[in-house]
């Protein structure tokens, strides 16, 4: 029976598709999580430099703590290291879920993404116009 | 075997507006997912075989697996070489870059042939190299600077900028105040900082904030306010030909010249130290060699130096593919005496993959027709169609091409909506095709100038094309 074989690979292709489609959506909203809270930290550390007093209130979780400023400095400092190595991951990885994405809709993979970056040195000596023009 | 998803054709923007030339309507070669050529499709009609093996080709080079080869497209005259060529450029698209020359144009007082070959190949070849930056992209809520009262200290400020997920305040330092009031920032626009320069672009203004003010500058652009997280990766890949990188290194204005077009002759030096530095970044994963495709048009014209030239550098890593397109038959080589087919040296044809082109039939030639009369916006009636094809079947198709325009023109001065026989018939009068113009010419040779009463000079070149060209 071609008929119900027929349906069933469509339903596989599609169920594939959009496996790899929520994977991708589920890390780029991972990734502005993380950025809405290293700007959160950011913001924060920014507060306590211009701020004199020695201890500040700290909420973790369901609680709030009233710390030493030095300890609750360094421990968003940790956090924000923590927060852009997690980010820098992701989209590293994202390269590979797009790939394959591309792969199961039939389409060529996008070219020279897994190329090491140019500094800019290198790309003064190629003279290539910006992508944003603004003068 | 897995199911397959469609594959719908890529949509390309047309960024400028194309003149209507001889082939502007082609769009590409016509296959369909298993490289059969239909038909009639995407512009190409017949030349289903020269068809199929150029999609097998294309396939080859987009796999890259098919550097320094040559292709060779043989037929008489008017059977779709050099369409075949525009539908192969247009399928390769920004990856590869295509380069299309005719075999005359190495013969040029500027440059030496090898020169204008050099460059020619070096424009086929392509490097890929990546662009990362880190920017922070967002709308401008509101901007907040304090200048101190007593003058000499420093200006603080704050920014606070946003996207449709997230809104954020950043402190400002007195360069960063500085740069800001430079590019004139406003609540409203959406910029773009550079993390590692700290350059700012504006992008333009919100569309939310397009009804703040009731008339705004010519220059103000909207855009949407920007998706996301407010610290993005941007990572551009460009493909740029070795070519264009020679010239910015060969001088000091050197964009300039990729402008004004001639660049004169190219030092080895700069040559080899490009090559040497390319390599490099290859060998450092930075960057990847794309070759592309040489199309050589009447390759006829080349003479056995160029071939010669042509056969060494096809030996090298990076070459490109050479495509080149010729209706000669067996005629002689330019630059000796010998005779081989097409005019290119048996070595040579020996490494290449010819396809061979044949004329059309009557059905394809009438399609062909009908496909340019809607390119050229010209509406033909059938019995007009029909005629046209028989004129096309008994001179050339070329010859019918251009009788569309100009019985467009006619129609158009009688007032008519179409092409109707009698137009037809009128042009095919005013406007001689080569058969009749020899024709012409060989009962009033006397009454033209410098003819020799019954003997006359060479006769001009029919369908058999066996030119003498005298070097």
């Amino acid at each position: 029976m071609n008929v119900p074989r027929q349906s069933e690979r469509i339903v596989t292709y599609l169920t594939d598709l959009e496996q790899a489609a929520e994977e991708i959506l589920t890390d780029r909203q991972t990734i502005i999580d993380y950025d809405r809270k290293r700007n959160a930290n950011r913001e924060s550390l920014r507060h306590l430099k211009n701020s004199s007093e020695k201890k500040t209130w700290i909420a973790m979780g369901n609680n709030f703590f009233k710390l030493e400023k030095v300890a609750v400095e360094d421990m968003i400092h940790k956090d924000q290291v923590k927060l852009d190595t997690s980010i820098n991951e992701i989209r590293d990885n994202l390269k590979k879920k797009v790939d394959r994405v591309r792969d199961i809709e039939e389409k060529p993979a996008l070219k020279g993404y897994n190329l090491k970056p140019l500094n800019s040195d290198e790309m003064r000596g190629l003279n290539i116009p910006q992508a944003y023009q603004h003068h | 075997m897995a199911a397959s998803g469609v594959a719908l054709p890529e949509v390309k923007e047309v960024a400028f507006l194309e003149r209507i030339g001889a082939h502007s309507h082609i769009r590409g070669l016509g296959l369909d997912d298993s490289l059969e050529a239909r038909q009639s499709s995407q512009g190409m009609v017949g030349q289903v075989a020269a068809r199929r093996a150029a999609g097998v080709v294309l396939e080859m080079i987009k796999d890259g697996k098919i550097a320094g080869r040559a292709m060779l497209l043989a037929g008489s005259p008017g059977t779709g070489k050099t369409a075949i060529a525009m539908a192969m450029s247009r399928a390769l698209s920004t990856d590869s870059p295509f380069t299309n020359m005719s075999a005359s144009e190495i013969y040029s007082l500027e440059m030496s042939k090898t020169e204008a070959l050099t460059q020619s190949i070096r424009k086929s070849i392509g490097v890929r190299i990546k662009e990362e930056t880190e920017i922070i992209e967002g709308e401008v809520v509101e901007i907040m600077v304090d200048t101190p009262a007593s003058g000499t200290g420093q200006k603080v400020g704050k920014l606070t900028l946003k996207t449709t997920e997230m809104e954020t305040v950043y402190d400002l330092g007195g360069k960063m105040i500085d740069s800001l009031m430079k590019e004139k920032v406003q609540a409203g626009d959406v910029i773009t900082i550079d993390k590692a320069t700290g350059k700012i672009t504006k992008l333009g203004r919100s569309f939310a904030r397009a009804r703040d003010y009731d008339a705004t500058g010519a220059q103000t652009r909207f855009v949407q306010c920007p998706e996301g997280e407010l610290q993005k990766r941007k990572e551009v890949v460009h493909t740029v030909t070795l070519h264009e990188i020679d010239v910015i290194n060969s001088r000091t204005q050197g964009f300039l010249a990729l402008f004004s077009g001639d660049t004169g002759e190219i030092k080895t030096e700069v040559r080899d130290q490009i090559n040497t530095k390319v390599a490099e970044w290859r060998e450092e994963g930075k960057a990847e060699i794309a070759p592309g495709v040489l199309f050589i048009d009447e390759a006829h014209m080349l003479d056995i130096e160029c071939f010669s030239f042509l056969n060494r550098a096809l030996e090298n890593e990076m070459s490109p593919i050479i495509i080149m397109a010729t209706n000669r038959g067996i005629t002689r080589i330019r630059g000796t005496n010998y005779k081989s087919p097409h005019g290119i040296p048996i070595d040579l044809l020996d490494r290449m993959i010819i396809i061979k082109t044949v004329p059309y039939d009557e059905k394809e030639l009438k399609q062909i027709l009908k496909i340019r009369s809607e390119e050229e916006d010209v509406e033909i009636s059938d019995d007009a169609l029909a005629v046209l094809t028989r004129i096309a079947g008994d001179t050339s198709l070329r010859y019918a091409i251009q009788l569309i325009t100009t019985a467009g023109v006619v129609a158009r001065r009688r007032k008519a909506t179409e092409v109707g026989m009698d137009d037809v018939k009128k042009v095919y009068s005013l406007f001689l095709d080569e058969n009749r113009s020899m024709q012409y010419l060989k009962e009033h040779q006397s009454e033209y100038m410098f003819s020799e009463i019954g003997g006359g000079d060479a006769p001009l070149g029919s369908k058999s094309e066996q030119m003498e060209i005298s070097s």
